[in-house]
């Protein structure tokens, strides 16, 4: 009898919580039927600098674009072939380019290209633990003194870029 | 006395013989599979190419062999640490001293780009490979970190990477887990050919004077070559028959 009695508080707020908590997922269903895919967003991956054109139609490069690195990757470290156009670098050179004063994007920020669709497609993918994960400034776009290959800067320069104050 | 000299000799050409079995097996499992040509070998209509430099320890300073490490670690991106029981290793400063007259001289050691590495006998996921252009390269997709290849290395040319890395270069990738080396600055060598200039020549080289001179050994017309006809170059370690493709003049 006394168990009965003290435990009759405990019930009420109980139920008190449980219509609060029923509410607001009513509110919140309410809020979803309004737009079809509440807080999922869709990525929207930045355009490239230069948006006139891919190696491949963007169809084909949304399926397939692991294929070609993988293919590349072996091609290149095993035979030395560089001058393929599925290289990861030139990848990066459009879609995340070094540019003289902006903020580097890293992979682990969402605005990242390639992070952008890997995060909402659940990909994890370990690339960029060795890879750079941005391109390099091109010739006309800096001022900065490039090597003999107008492709490649200098990693002095490189450093430089991504950390201003570090001198080497 | 005589049963181990015989053993020494014998050793690379059991190696050879066995290594011919296997080619020629998977020759006819899979024609092409062991074929690793690499671009510059196929722009050369099939030559046989077989990279190397040769090291002259007499124009070498101690200085120079300082700006050959500084010119790699630039290049590639690696650097030296406070720890140095695990510092990265691509290239690093020996001295040589003798005891008797104090002469002293300096050497940069790296990869020595063997012919019959003991890397690539003792890696068990065939990461550890020789290219046909005979540069010897970690390939890090599948390397698995085991270290085997640090152990087989009579020239300690190898490191692993015991850290998490950020700002690697695009043209060196290197991550946590592996093992890396000296690639030959390969990136240019596949960019340029025979024209090629590894950062730690381009360091110390000064017009004719080149302390480090790259070129194909196979190659008999090759400024390399000629000068090895001519002057003669030590293999490091030449007992083990491992035939480096790195030589040494001046020692």
């Amino acid at each position: 009898m006394r168990l009965r009695l003290s435990s009759l508080p405990l019930f009420l707020v109980l139920g008190v919580l449980l219509s609060a908590a029923l509410s607001i997922c009513g509110v919140n269903a309410a809020d979803q039927s309004a737009s079809s895919f509440g807080q999922i967003v869709i990525p929207a991956p930045a355009k490239p600098v230069d948006a006139s054109h891919c190696v491949e139609p963007v169809e084909v490069m949304r399926r397939d674009h692991m294929k070609f690195l993988k293919h590349q990757r072996d091609t290149t470290v095993l035979q030395g072939e560089r001058d393929s156009k599925y290289s990861l670098v030139g990848c990066m050179n459009c879609h995340n380019p070094t540019t003289a004063n902006e903020e580097v994007i890293r992979y682990e920020n969402p605005k990242h290209f390639c992070s952008s669709c890997h995060s909402y497609a659940s990909v994890k993918i370990d690339c960029f633990e060795c890879h750079a994960d941005r391109g390099l400034v091109s010739s006309q776009q800096s001022n900065l003194t490039l090597n003999s290959d107008s492709r490649q800067l200098t990693a002095q320069t490189f450093n430089q870029k991504l950390d201003p104050s570090r001198v080497d | 006395m005589s049963t181990e000299l015989d053993n020494i000799e014998l050793r690379p050409a059991r190696r050879r013989f066995l290594k011919g079995a296997a080619a020629l097996a998977t020759t006819l499992v899979a024609p092409g599979v062991m074929l690793y040509k690499t671009g510059q070998a196929a722009n050369d209509n099939g030559k046989s190419i077989r990279w190397g430099l040769v090291i002259d320890s007499n124009a070498m300073s101690e200085s120079d062999v300082d700006a050959c490490v500084s010119a790699c670690q630039r290049e590639h991106g690696w650097k030296t640490t406070a720890n140095s029981a695990t510092d990265a290793q691509w290239v690093r400063k020996v001295s040589l001293r003798d005891a008797e007259s104090g002469h002293q001289r300096f050497l940069p050691m790296m990869c020595q780009h063997c012919d019959n590495p003991p890397c690539v006998d003792v890696c068990p996921t065939g990461a550890s490979f020789k290219r046909a252009d005979g540069i010897v390269l970690v390939n890090r997709h599948t390397c698995i970190g085991c270290r085997y290849c640090m152990m087989a290395c009579p020239y300690k040319a190898r490191s692993f990477i015991h850290e998490v890395l950020r700002d690697q270069l695009p043209v060196a990738p290197r991550g946590k887990g592996t093992v890396e080396s000296c690639t030959l600055c390969v990136h240019r060598i596949d960019r340029d050919g025979a024209d090629a200039v590894p950062a730690c020549a381009e360091a110390v080289n000064r017009g004719d004077r080149k302390a480090i001179l790259f070129g194909n050994l196979n190659d008999p017309q090759s400024e390399i070559s000629q000068r090895l006809r001519q002057l003669g170059a030590l293999k490091l370690r030449a007992d083990m028959g491992l035939n480096p493709g790195i030589r040494y003049q001046g020692l």
